[in-house]
C-alpha cells in the first residue's frame, strides 16, 4: 500500500456509512491510516439545505460544518483495513469554532489528525478552511460500536 | 491517596456515582455501559500506568471483581 491513499467518493462510501443526505465530503487525501487526513467538500447551490438556510442568504448550517470534519476525522482510522465499513457513533464534541460564514461556490479544505485510537474509542480533532481563511474546528471523540463490543464484560446479557 | 482512594475516585468521576460502590456491577448503572467500560478501563490504566489485557477487560464486571483483576498487575486495592 503506498502512502499517503487517496479517496474518491466510492472509496469514501466504502469505508465509512454515511449516505446522501448526510455524506458531506466529497475527496479524502493525504490518509495516513491511525495518523491523519484531509477531506474537501463542495457546497454548490444545489446542496437541499440552501433553500431552508436561509432563501434569502445561503449558508451552510453548522452541524453539516462539524459533520464535514468528522466525516473526515473519521476516514484517519476507518481507512484501515480492519475497520472500512463500520458504522461510528458521537461521544463528544468539544471546543466547535466557527470563524465564517460558508456559502454556495465555497470549498472547505479539512484536516483530520488522530490522537489516538484506542479498543473502539477515537479521540482527536479537525480544523476547515476556505482557501487559507480559517472556517471551522472541532475536537471529537467517536466509538465504533462493533470494537467495543469485543470488549463487553461476560455478564452482559 | 491510596490505591482503594484512586480507585473508588475512578468509578465515581467515570459514572458520577455516588451510590455503593461494593454493590455495582456492569450495566448496574446506565453510564456502566460498552462506552462507560471502555472509559473506565482507560481511567484504570492511565491511573496505575498499567495495560490490561482483553480478557482481563471482559472479565472486569463489577467494582469487586475489579480489584481481584488489578492484583495481577500488582496493583493491590
Amino acid at each position: 500500500m503506498d502512502l499517503p491513499l487517496n479517496f474518491d467518493i466510492n472509496g469514501i462510501k466504502a469505508c465509512q456509512r454515511n449516505r446522501h443526505p448526510l455524506l458531506f465530503v466529497d475527496r479524502v487525501f493525504d490518509v495516513i491510516p491511525g495518523e491523519k487526513a484531509s477531506g474537501l467538500k463542495c457546497f454548490t447551490y444545489n446542496e437541499w439545505f440552501f433553500p431552508a438556510h436561509f432563501d434569502d442568504e445561503p449558508n451552510v448550517p453548522g452541524f453539516i460544518q462539524v459533520e464535514s470534519l468528522v466525516q473526515t476525522f473519521i476516514m484517519s482510522f476507518l481507512s484501515k483495513e480492519e475497520l472500512r465499513g463500520k458504522k461510528t457513533n458521537f461521544l463528544s464534541i468539544n471546543n466547535v469554532k466557527f470563524k465564517r460564514k460558508i456559502v454556495p461556490g465555497d470549498t472547505l479544505t479539512i484536516h483530520a489528525t488522530l490522537q489516538s485510537f484506542r479498543r473502539g474509542i477515537a479521540t482527536g480533532s479537525a480544523v476547515s478552511f476556505v482557501g487559507d481563511a480559517p472556517a471551522c474546528s472541532a475536537d471529537f471523540v467517536v466509538a465504533v460500536p462493533d470494537i467495543l463490543d469485543q470488549f463487553k464484560p461476560k455478564s452482559a446479557p | 491517596m491510596s490505591n482503594l482512594e484512586k480507585y473508588q475516585h475512578i468509578f465515581k468521576e467515570s459514572f458520577q456515582y455516588d451510590g455503593d460502590l461494593e454493590q455495582l456491577e456492569y450495566q448496574g448503572i446506565a453510564v456502566w455501559d460498552s462506552v462507560g467500560h471502555m472509559q473506565l478501563m482507560a481511567a484504570l490504566e492511565d491511573t496505575f500506568g498499567i495495560e490490561l489485557d482483553v480478557d482481563d477487560i471482559i472479565d472486569f464486571s463489577s467494582f469487586k471483581k475489579g480489584k481481584t483483576i488489578l492484583a495481577k498487575y500488582n496493583v493491590v486495592i
